[in-house]
């Protein structure tokens, strides 16, 4: 039996939900997302969550498996994400080269960092399974992958030296956005969207933060406390997203990704905005579980957060491929939200269905 | 040499690069449709980076970066090889910030961060095709494209415009060619470097047409098509380079 509707199946469901209407881009229903007033989007959220998953799977591991049984079971689930990352990307592709054909406008091809699998499909193949060229907006997943893998590193530290994971994560985030470095793409020379040593910080705040234990457990205690330095946080950074009260970026002093607004290096300016929002919010949930319906609706999503995220993706580039075709208008847009939301939901009741179906 | 010589406008002694010889550029080949547009439009502050580091630093910021800059993906981009055999001595460092997908907003945003973090003398932004696919106003386009512009002329950085792509079918779409006029009108207005991208392909389609010849992919999906756009790019930057400041707009390059 799946299990109820909680606080962090319903957020991730939010995050699932509002990353598949922001990776539409000019869809009116855009402008309705958080990120319109928040610094940090609903990518902070979904790898934050995802860490938080983690989190509560190695203590329930903790309870059932030993260590040998931990770790192969989160190599499993890293394998898992990798042979989703590498069916979606060829469904993606797919896509592309379908439209291409179907309306004769060869420009599609070279939508999404496509181009160089067309022309340079040898090469640009390697790279996909190595997950060193990615396609535009495909390019959570190979980050969620690297994560998965240091999943069980992750468990091993944390049954073995709990102290030095989130210090170490930390010293690794501060390298990454000091020195700074990242990892690089091919065999188009470039970097990842998601600077997985930098990503990887808000990840590990998830897994830790998760515990009953250390970091968790002061948290819980100070929550009413930490809200109150929170809110003055999150209504600051909300007027200058709405206002661009953001300073010249190349006035700031060095090592400037310390002191600037960047998604890709999650400067520390993001962290900081997510967790006050994150602290915020967390408050919330009990109100939100008294409203009809959308408690469990958005719950399901997250239950079933990877093939959601899959068919969510594959439905974003759909979307767009609709709006380009017929025009966006408010009526296409709400057409593609309305039946986007449906399929996701739909994705999520079957994949329940069939876990039933199979005891 | 003839188009070259008219697209040059060479200095007088000055304290820029102007002051110097400009190099002798090799022909662009017939099948990328000769000596194409040269704009004329003069690059400033990476002419000052010429003559005192040698240097020239260009960020590529846009959707399909192997478009623009050239050759195989896996190999230096062919841009970089055009200039520094064009120019003597010239170091050319491309620095490749192209994400997918990004609207001229949010690419406008990352521009100033890349100009915080990377310093470049040039930067060289393909921009438009992403915002007429998913349909951006073009006014919000105008705005988002116009601020940059402006911002990244305050702060000294050279930028070049790439355009959008010819299709056939999007000749009489007047979304698509709004997009494309305010981009043109950009440039106009702000007197910085268009690529008409466009107007290349065009003319080399309808020639293809006129001869009875298959379509040519130039100037778009193919390497021989990604390369005519390198040495096209490379012939208005080395002419920017050498090219006399001026106030004036240049002619409109629609």
């Amino acid at each position: 039996m799946p299990r109820d509707a909680n606080a962090v199946d319903f957020w991730r469901g939010f995050a699932l939900v509002t990353i598949f209407i922001n990776h539409v881009p000019g869809l009116w229903y855009e402008k309705l997302t958080h990120r319109n007033f928040s610094i940090s989007d609903s990518a902070e959220l979904f790898v934050f969550l995802a860490g938080w998953s983690l989190g509560l799977l190695v203590v329930r591991g903790d309870k059932r498996f030993d260590t040998a049984r931990l770790v192969a079971r989160l190599g499993g689930r890293a394998i898992t994400i990798y042979a989703a990352q590498i069916l979606i990307t060829s469904l993606a592709i797919a896509l592309l080269a379908g439209t291409a054909y179907v309306t004769g406008n060869l420009l599609v091809l070279e939508w999404h960092n496509a181009a160089a699998v067309f022309q340079e499909p040898e090469l640009t193949h390697i790279g996909l399974v190595l997950l060193t060229h990615q396609l535009g907006y495909f390019d959570i997943l190979p980050l969620y992958v690297v994560l998965m893998v240091l999943g069980p590193g992750l468990a091993l530290v944390d049954r073995f030296a709990r102290p030095m994971l989130v210090p170490a994560s930390l010293a690794i985030y501060l390298a990454a956005q000091i020195t700074p470095f990242t990892a690089p793409t091919w065999p188009v020379p470039g970097q990842w969207f998601f600077n997985p040593f930098a990503w990887q910080f808000i990840f590990v705040l998830g897994f830790a933060l998760s515990r009953d234990e250390g970091l968790g457990h002061i948290v819980r205690r100070n929550i009413e406390r930490i809200r109150y330095i929170a809110w003055p946080i999150v209504a600051m950074t909300s007027l200058m997203v709405l206002f661009n009260w953001f300073p010249d970026p190349t006035k700031m002093p060095e090592p400037r990704l310390l002191f600037l607004n960047g998604k890709s290096f999650l400067t520390p300016i993001r962290v900081v905005q997510f967790l006050a929002l994150a602290a915020v919010f967390s408050a919330a949930y009990v109100f939100i579980r008294r409203i009809p319906w959308l408690p469990e609706f958005l719950s399901i999503l997250g239950r079933n957060s990877l093939n959601v995220f899959c068919v969510g993706s594959l439905l974003s580039l759909s979307g767009q491929i609709i709006r380009f075709l017929y025009t966006g208008s408010f009526v296409v847009d709400t057409i593609v939200v309305v039946s986007g939301i449906g399929l996701l939901w739909l994705t999520a009741w079957i994949s329940e269905w069939r876990m039933r179906q199979s005891g | 040499m003839g188009t070259l010589a008219a697209g040059l406008l060479l200095a007088s002694p000055g304290r820029d690069a102007s002051a110097q010889t400009a190099p002798e550029l090799p022909p662009v080949p017939k099948e990328c449709g000769g000596e194409g547009r040269i704009y004329g439009v003069p690059l400033p502050n990476s002419a000052v980076a010429l003559q005192q580091r040698k240097k020239l630093k260009i960020v590529a910021i846009g959707a399909s970066s192997t478009a623009v800059l050239g050759g195989r993906a896996s190999r230096p981009p062919l841009l970089e090889q055009l200039l520094e055999k064009t120019i003597k001595g010239l170091d050319v460092e491309i620095v490749n910030r192209g994400f997918s997908g990004e609207l001229a907003e949010a690419a406008g945003e990352r521009i100033k961060l890349e100009v915080a973090l990377n310093h470049p003398d040039i930067i060289l932004w393909q921009v438009g095709t992403n915002d007429a696919l998913a349909h951006v106003p073009v006014e919000n386009f105008r705005l988002s494209v116009s601020n940059t512009v402006r911002w990244l002329k305050a702060h000294n950085v050279d930028v070049i415009l790439v355009g959008l792509h010819y299709m056939k079918q999007l000749v009489k779409d007047p979304y698509y060619q709004g997009i494309r006029k305010s981009l043109g009108d950009i440039a106009t207005g702000e007197n910085v470097l268009r690529i008409g991208r466009y107007e290349a392909m065009e003319i080399l389609d309808r020639t293809a047409a006129a001869s009875g010849q298959p379509e040519q992919e130039a100037f778009g999906l193919s390497e021989e098509g990604y390369n005519c756009m390198a040495q096209y790019i490379a012939r208005n930057i080395t002419v920017g380079l050498y090219a006399k400041r001026t106030t004036k707009p240049p002619v409109a390059p629609n």
